[in-house]
């Protein structure tokens, strides 16, 4: 059964709080049992807790697949990019490194490419994938895009990426602001940050705070 | 008992931590359940709703369960990974007595043999001594009607004063702040009250690795248009997006609610009208914080004015808001200090009661809040009852079928246990569900107590550290093992439902008990067939008390997705909202909100004191502990959970660069940290979200890993809480292997 | 008049070649036909067909891009004089394990191991008994005056005697009966799994995983049952059965070019890649453009980067990224946070020109959970 039309994925790192339910749950879900697909990564953990947890973003022309030199990654006619298929996947490796948003993984020892196929075990019959049902920020998001516009009046979800001079469309979905001009997302606009958000930076004075208790 | 049965490896070897991972059936898409049972997640405060898959009595995997309206299907990763502590290899199957000559320490032995050798040391110990030579320690993970007959145990059966439980580590300032303030002790609101506050302050309280299901409330209401103010010594991953970020200095909470009060004073942001006829004590509270300046409160707490004026504006000048606080400011020598510095504040703005407007601890055990009200802590009796109140003591004792002149009047912290063991006062111990020596602070003394005692039976599902002191250990029952009622950090009682049965000669902790007062020969009041029986009585033992369950079943608990107490009667809903003008509580009868004859709340001077361990020249940094997301309490569940072990295998040490720079310490060198009382070596973790004058150890590990070596056990003197968010400690670079 | 597309066109020629060639072996090797049974005729139809098919695609295969790139450079490293001694012996050793034993499978699970293992050793037994057999390359004729031996004639060229009654006879004769035992069991495994697995059940097509398994099945159970027939039956019923397992082979066959059983050819690229990959160790590693930090090979990199030319996108960014494909994977995933970070609190924290970025690193360290294997971590977590 195709995932339904009217629900779909958002997601909204900047609710993320790198407490790894996702990591734990993808692993549970049947298409993938004992696996998990779902990239959660410490940005600069030295600077801050800052995490970026992402999916398959589902590209509507996706370059995994493109580049595939086995024809091995195939979208469905519901849009989502499915894993490997096992007899063809020759472990090239081409996806992974292609990937603008670097989600498919390589298991060498199985000659395999795993990614996520959004639990389509479960979406394919209707319910949430793993990592969203359980998302305890909710920075991973699925359901109907009415709810998520009413539940987050602030936020406007995107799905056209610029790298460089490549749009890419996808049918996952990111928060961003809602006042924020409507124009794909620059990527690469963020080269020179290294983390957001709160920290006891250089320009944090250490001497008001080091001494005895008052 | 003496020393350790055997080497602490061969013990391990044997009885673990052995990190269970997805094997066999659990691994096979293949493998349909048998059963889904709906139940709650054991692993913290806010129990949240989840299926668990069971095959052939084995738990093999979790569905979330998207109908129940706390979490809606999310989980923590603890929850996501519960299952694997079902058919744990580590799992105890039998009794075991203490053998020195076994190889790992333990003989397994029948369950009548370890029962009645139980019941002989406890008489022998009784008559020698005397009834208040045994001790009752107990825990805030165990089911209420668990907790109910532990109270019952210790004061009806053994006849001890001696019974206090290890929510002694975790709630108990809030629980007394809160019944000095409210008169009663329990969260004001239910979460949903955060998704309608313009303001959200959070203090000492890391949601995200604590209570993250709460994260989704605070973010929901910053999409509502709330402001979101926290107040840390780290930058946790909810301060790192806060609105306003306040860096306190670990110990110093009490002086920022005073300094809060003292600006929102001058500026006139005090609900005069609420304050008027809701409260008594305002002004000696406005005299006391005349001296919070601003600058003073600064110097103090290490925040900036500016700062701090901004958050009390926010504070000030909101129409809604919601006060959240956890164990930050309330594992202090002045723990309580801090939470009437909350409340007042709180009080002063005049928004509690109302719809958006709320106050509530983030309560952190599994049962932290039902766990305490019905008599496993020293001085309370069922239905949050005062054991030195005459009427309260009469009620239970009719409950009962004694004369309350039999029940034994308060008894001492769980710490003051250990103190007593010292002094030769105490020769006979009983723990259940409790790793005392991993969780209390300055464990070598509890180590020498422990090898003081004459005997000492430990029950768990596991061998926790603790119990390898024991002479004799019984096999109790796993979260999924078991049925019975719990009440959550909202204050919503909800179901606990068994999914499996206890393995081998193990059974539920509540049979054990019985079975030991049966083998002392005193089994009248412990004869329980079922939790259901036990609930049933608790029921009437709290009708007319502050925490009044009386109008519980199991039927309209499961029907409502839990019942908020109090709920005098079988058709009252259930109270989510506390102090609602108007309503009706058994103390103020009618006079007002609050739980007082007068029905007002009380203003409480919150006074400031430094922590009982100041940083010096030779212990130049703040030592502060708490949680990791992957594991709970002591690690004795999460550390045998091999996924949850691989994301926090080990503690670490977590320094800013200034100092470690100034130290010579890079991120993963090995670091030797020293305290007064102790030292351990662990690695470092250099990173720029904590203050450079803190440092901060996580605690589920025992032995050398164990950060409560280096603690201090300076205790409040209202909630005898002790301080483990400061102690002073030494670093250096650690060159040995 | 040939069709447009000049690649559909090579793909044409190739297909016929092989076709043509095969045609001419089956005359020159059955004798002028005169080994060549007239009864097998469809079959032989059937098999010219199938492998105009599986060269056709094949072609049109090798010329996406990205094929044609491993291709050649599959090639180049392969046949590189340097290294073409220490290639061949790993070849030999890689077609032992990945091919011969399908190690790989072995991995993801034993069982799945097992489905494959024995389809795969039945299909290449029963092909090697009846291919020769269908083009009249190999026929038993009866040795003068020894009623009880056959002599083995290959392309016409009698080979060695054997007798009727002996083990190797006897093993020779029922060669078709283990290949259709091996391959109902693995078929009989392998449709468990797909019966019961969500997660297969899930992402299963009818005509790619279904079908195959049901073709084989067919063919082999028809096989045994013209055996009982022959054997036990007194030929009971052996005119329809031979002309159902016909149907079953033909159809089969003609399915080979499209449907799963198209990995049978392609899959052995996977050794090709192991090659490209060894070359890509010993040369220079790429090194991520913003956090220095090394990942895959240089080379594979930058023929990725020919690649998606050719294909039509452009990465190509502002120096000093040059082209997205020298941002390593979880380089790409900080930005992907970073951009929507600054979006809602505006910049933060910035690094100095020059001065890479920390890089990021997984969440959770084990590897259960984490990243999946060794290369997975030299790829992404360098």
């Amino acid at each position: 059964m195709p995932v339904p039309e009217h629900l779909e994925f958002f997601i909204d790192p900047n609710r993320c709080i790198g407490c790894q339910a996702c990591v734990q749950a993808c692993a549970e879900c049947d298409t993938h049992r004992g696996y998990s697909m779902i990239q959660l990564d410490y940005i600069a953990r030295s600077e801050s807790p800052q995490t970026v947890p992402i999916v398959c973003m589902h590209c509507e022309s996706p370059t995994c697949a493109e580049v595939c030199p086995a024809d091995a990654v195939k979208r469905t006619e519901d849009g989502v990019v499915q894993s490997a298929r096992k007899p063809r996947c020759i472990a090239c490796n081409n996806c992974v490194l292609a990937c603008p948003f670097g989600v498919p993984k390589m298991e060498t020892p199985m000659e395999l490419m795993m990614k996520c196929d959004m639990c389509y075990d479960r979406t394919s019959v209707g319910k949430k994938p793993m990592c969203a049902s359980v998302c305890p920020s909710q920075a991973l998001f699925y359901g109907a895009r009415d709810q998520i516009e009413r539940q987050r009046p602030r936020s406007r979800p995107i799905h056209r990426f610029l790298f460089g001079r490549q749009i890419i469309v996808t049918k996952v979905h990111l928060m961003v602001p809602f006042e924020s001009p409507v124009a794909p997302m620059d990527v690469i606009a963020a080269f020179r940050e290294t983390v957001i958000g709160h920290v006891f930076g250089p320009n944090f004075s250490a001497e008001t705070m080091v001494g005895g208790g008052k | 008992m003496a020393a350790l049965p055997a080497k602490v490896e061969a013990i391990i070897e044997k009885f673990g931590p052995h990190p269970a991972r997805p094997s066999a059936l659990r691994l096979d898409p293949g493998v349909e359940p048998d059963k889904v049972v709906r139940t709650h997640c054991c692993f913290c405060g806010q129990q949240c709703g989840i299926q668990l898959l069971v095959h052939g009595n084995q738990l093999i995997g979790f569905e979330p369960w998207m109908e129940f309206p706390f979490n809606q299907g999310k989980l923590c990763p603890k929850g996501v990974k519960r299952y694997l502590q079902g058919s744990h290899p580590d799992r105890l199957l039998h009794a075991l007595e203490r053998d020195p000559s076994s190889s790992h320490g333990f003989r397994a032995v029948q369950y009548d043999h370890a029962v009645s050798r139980t019941a002989g040391e406890i008489k022998r110990i009784q008559s020698q001594y005397g009834p208040d030579a045994l001790a009752v320690i107990s825990g805030a993970s165990l089911t209420t009607e668990k907790t109910y007959l532990m109270g019952k145990f210790a004061r009806l059966c053994l006849k001890t004063p001696y019974i206090d439980y290890n929510g002694r580590l975790c709630m108990v300032s809030a629980a007394a702040g809160n019944k000095k303030a409210f008169g009663i002790d329990r969260a004001a609101n239910p979460w949903a009250d955060i998704l309608k506050a313009q303001v959200v302050w959070i203090s000492g309280a890391n949601v995200a690795e604590c209570a993250p299901i709460t994260t989704d409330y605070v973010w929901q209401a910053r999409e509502n248009g709330a402001r979101i103010i926290v107040v840390d010594p780290r930058v946790t991953p909810i301060a790192r997006t806060c609105d306003l970020f306040l860096p306190i200095k670990p110990g110093r909470d009490v002086a920022l609610f005073n300094g809060i009060l003292h600006i929102m004073i001058e500026k006139g942001w005090i609900a005069r009208d609420f304050v008027e006829t809701y409260t008594v004590g305002f002004d000696s509270v406005a005299q006391y914080v005349r001296s919070w300046n601003p600058k003073y409160t600064s110097e103090v707490t290490g925040i900036s004015e500016g700062a701090i004026r901004q958050a009390a504006e926010l504070w000030g000048t909101t129409t809604t808001s919601f006060l959240l606080h956890a164990r930050g400011i309330e594992h202090h020598s002045h723990g309580v200090q801090n939470v009437l510095g909350a409340i007042n504040i709180v009080l002063a703005s005049g928004r509690i009661g109302r719809e958006g407007c709320g106050y509530a601890t983030i309560t952190g055990q599994g049962n932290g809040q039902g766990g305490r009200e019905h008599g496993q802590k020293c001085d309370q009796l069922p239905g949050a009852r005062d054991i030195s109140d005459p009427e309260h003591r009469a009620h239970i004792a009719a409950v009962w079928g004694t004369g309350p002149g039999e029940l034994q009047g308060p008894g001492v912290d769980v710490y003051e246990i250990f103190r007593k063991i010292s002094l030769g006062e105490i020769k006979g111990l009983l723990s259940i569900s409790f790793n005392p020596l991993v969780s209390l602070p300055d464990n070598n003394f509890v180590r020498a107590m422990l090898e003081k005692l004459e005997f000492y039976c430990a029950i768990d599902f596991f061998l926790n550290e603790t119990a390898y002191h024991a002479d004799i250990v019984l096999p109790g029952s796993l979260h999924e093992e078991d049925e019975g009622v719990v009440t959550t950090a909202e204050g919503r009682t909800i179901k606990i439902n068994q999914a499996v049965t206890p393995p081998g000669d193990a059974r539920q902790d509540w049979l054990i008990i019985q079975d030991i007062a049966g083998a002392l020969g005193r089994e009248r009041g412990f004869t329980f067939a079922s939790p259901r029986e036990i609930f049933e009585e608790l029921r009437k033992a709290s009708r007319g008390g502050v925490a009044d369950y009386s109008g519980l079943t199991y039927e309209k608990i499961e029907e409502n997705f839990g019942v908020f107490w109090p709920c005098p009667d079988e058709d009252h809903p259930g109270t989510p909202r506390l102090f609602e003008p108007g309503s009706w509580n058994p103390i103020a009868r009618g006079a007002g909100p609050f739980y007082f004859p007068d029905g007002k709340a009380r203003f409480c001077v919150a006074s400031y004191s430094p922590p009982a361990e100041s940083t010096d020249g030779e212990f130049p940094f703040i030592l502060t502990t708490g949680r990791v997301v992957s594991h709970y309490l002591t690690g004795a569940q999460t550390r045998r959970i091999g996924p949850l072990a691989d994301h926090t295998p080990e503690p670490f040490l977590e320094i800013h660069p200034h100092p470690a720079r100034e130290l010579g310490v890079s991120d993963g060198d090995r670091v030797m940290i020293e305290s007064r009382r102790g030292q351990m070596v662990l690695s470092a973790r250099v990173a720029e979200t904590i203050r450079p004058d803190t440092v901060f150890i996580p605690y589920h590990w025992p032995w050398e890993k164990s950060v409560n070596q280096l603690t201090i056990s300076a205790q409040d003197p209202i909630s005898r809480i002790p301080e483990y968010k400061v102690c002073a400690v030494r670093i250096r670079r650690y060159a040995g292997s | 008049m040939m069709p447009g597309k000049p690649e559909v066109r090579r793909a044409l020629f190739w297909g016929v070649l092989f076709t043509a060639i095969l045609a001419g072996l089956i005359v020159v090797g059955s004798r002028n036909l005169s080994h060549f049974d007239a009864a097998l005729v469809g079959y032989t139809f059937a098999v010219l067909f199938a492998l105009f098919g599986i060269v056709y695609r094949y072609a049109i295969w090798l010329q996406r891009p990205p094929t044609a790139m491993y291709w050649k450079q599959g090639w180049q490293a392969f046949l590189a004089p340097r290294h073409l001694i220490s290639n061949l012996a790993h070849w030999v050793g890689r077609c032992v394990t990945d091919i011969a034993l399908n190690r790989f499978i072995w991995i993801r699970g034993r069982l799945r191991w097992l489905a494959h293992w024995t389809i795969m050793w039945g299909c290449a037994l029963a092909v090697g008994i009846t291919f020769p057999l269908v083009f009249g390359w190999l026929h038993f004729e009866s040795v003068p005056g020894d009623f009880d031996s056959y002599r083995i004639s290959l392309f016409g060229f009698p080979t060695a005697d054997f007798s009727v009654h002996s083990l190797f006879g006897f093993l020779l004769f029922h060669g078709l009966v283990w290949s259709a035992v091996f391959v109902i069991v693995g078929v009989m495994i392998a449709m468990r799994r797909r019966m019961r697995d969500e997660g297969a059940a899930a992402v299963q097509i009818f005509a790619e995983d279904f079908l195959p398994l049901v073709l084989l099945f067919a063919v082999s159970l028809t096989g045994l049952l013209l055996t009982s027939s022959y054997t036990w039956m007194k030929g009971y019923g052996y005119d329809f059965l031979a002309i159902l397992h016909a149907v079953t082979v033909i159809f089969t066959l003609l399915w080979l070019p499209f449907g799963k059983f198209f990995h049978i050819f392609q899959r052995p690229a996977q050794l090709g890649v192991t090659f490209y990959k060894d070359l890509g160790r010993r040369g220079e590693s790429a090194t991520c453009r913003r956090c220095a930090k090394p990942f895959s090979s240089r080379m594979h990199v930058e023929d990725l980067i020919r690649v998606e030319k050719e294909l039509g996108y452009s990465f190509e960014a502002e120096d000093p990224i040059g082209h997205y494909q020298w941002v390593c994977p979880p380089c790409r995933r900080a930005l992907f946070a970073l951009a929507q970070g600054r979006m809602w609190h505006g910049p933060g924290s910035q690094r100095a020109p020059g001065i890479p970025a920390q890089g990021s690193s997984h969440v959770n360290p084990g590897l259960g959970e984490g990243p999946l294997g060794e290369e997975d971590r030299e790829n992404f977590h360098p």
